[in-house]
């Protein structure tokens, strides 16, 4: 006599498995961005994939970025939660603006400049690129929350601005304007670092 | 004028936006880059952690699955699960119980028409004896068919 066979998730165990190694070494940058400890961000990368097996393995392939996205963000308010570290929350998820903007600042100017910089680069200087690398993410760590999870959000995840507002649980305006301010801060601090992106 | 002005001014909002969409990604590019060269031990933690994901995913699948086969009964087994879920199984686990109740229905009435018929023939033998009925609850008649049958 046949097995009888189980009723199947929407999305199966490979979609599911393949979407989490997709989105899974970003998901612990963007954790330990905010929480600034690795052993945290894994945990908390650990936790959201839980939550998303657990809540929403049954769901559509194409639901499940947005879906992690949103766990993700909560999971990390979790986190400061639980810790209670008010002074973290309060620095990394505010809208408060970084201080020292330059009000000449000229993106355009710096933009340009940086136009013909990646066929310039030798990738054989490996030292020079890994510091590059990670002053870009150190600027990224040191962006405002809000501008960061907008920026990751809309830039990195590759979000279009109204999944990007569903995630972040404001206004389509909100997003555009927190992340063309990351984009400023970000052009600014790198400039002034003499890193070109 | 006015409007060749604010056109110019769309064209130039446009413009920036278009510059600063190309610098983000340039810079996701980078941070994208740098992922490639985490620690060996976050990689392998990353990995546990989407192994356990699966892990809970199957598990909560089976028990769905199993709360599926718990309320179609034996339905499921003699017919096969198929893929099927929701109403149909629903009103397939209702005929097993619909059948038992129909049945009792129809075992009842024959019951009670067997016993109608059973008491339409003792009354039409009484009916149809020589003996009148009321000789039954007389007395001395039941005291001669006693002795008469020792």
């Amino acid at each position: 006599m046949p097995w009888p066979r189980w009723p199947s998730p929407l999305a199966s165990d490979k979609e599911l498995s393949d979407f989490l190694k997709s989105v899974e070494r970003r998901a612990f940058k963007r954790a330990v961005y905010a929480v600034r400890d690795d052993d945290a961000a894994l945990d908390i990368v650990q936790d959201s994939m839980i939550r998303l097996a657990e809540k929403y393995a049954d769901r559509p392939p194409a639901e499940l970025t947005l879906l992690f996205q949103r766990i993700l963000s909560n999971a990390t308010m979790d986190w400061f939660r639980r810790q209670k570290v008010r002074r973290a929350v309060m620095r990394n998820f505010s809208d408060f603006e970084s201080p020292g903007e330059d009000g000449d600042f000229d993106l355009l100017e710096t933009l340009a400049a940086a136009g013909g910089s990646l066929s310039v680069e030798s990738p054989a200087d490996s030292v020079s690129r890994a510091q590059t690398l990670q002053a870009i993410e150190a600027e990224v760590a040191r962006l405002p929350g809000r501008q960061r999870e907008a920026f990751i959000l809309r830039y990195w995840e590759e979000l279009d601005v109204a999944e990007t507002a569903l995630c972040m649980g404001c206004s389509e305006g909100s997003v555009k304007t927190h992340c063309s301010r990351a984009v400023h801060s970000l052009a600014q601090a790198l400039k002034a670092k003499g890193v070109q992106a | 004028m006015n409007n060749s002005t604010n056109f110019t001014a769309t064209e130039g909002r446009l413009d920036v936006q278009a510059i600063e969409t190309r610098y983000a990604l340039r810079v996701a590019a980078r941070l994208t880059e740098q992922t490639h060269s985490l620690p060996h031990d976050v990689i392998e933690r990353l990995r546990f952690a989407r192994e356990r994901a699966r892990e809970r995913a199957r598990q909560v699948a089976l028990r769905s699955a199993a709360s599926v086969t718990g309320s179609a009964g034996g339905t499921l087994t003699l017919g096969g699960a198929g893929g099927e879920t929701g109403w149909w199984w629903r009103v397939a686990s209702l005929a097993p119980v619909l059948a038992l109740v129909a049945g009792l229905v129809l075992i009842q009435q024959q019951n009670d028409s067997e016993q109608t018929r059973l008491a339409a023939d003792i009354d039409a033998a009484l009916l149809a004896d020589d003996l009148p009925p009321a000789a039954y609850t007389d007395a001395g008649f039941a005291e001669f068919l006693r002795q008469a049958h020792d």
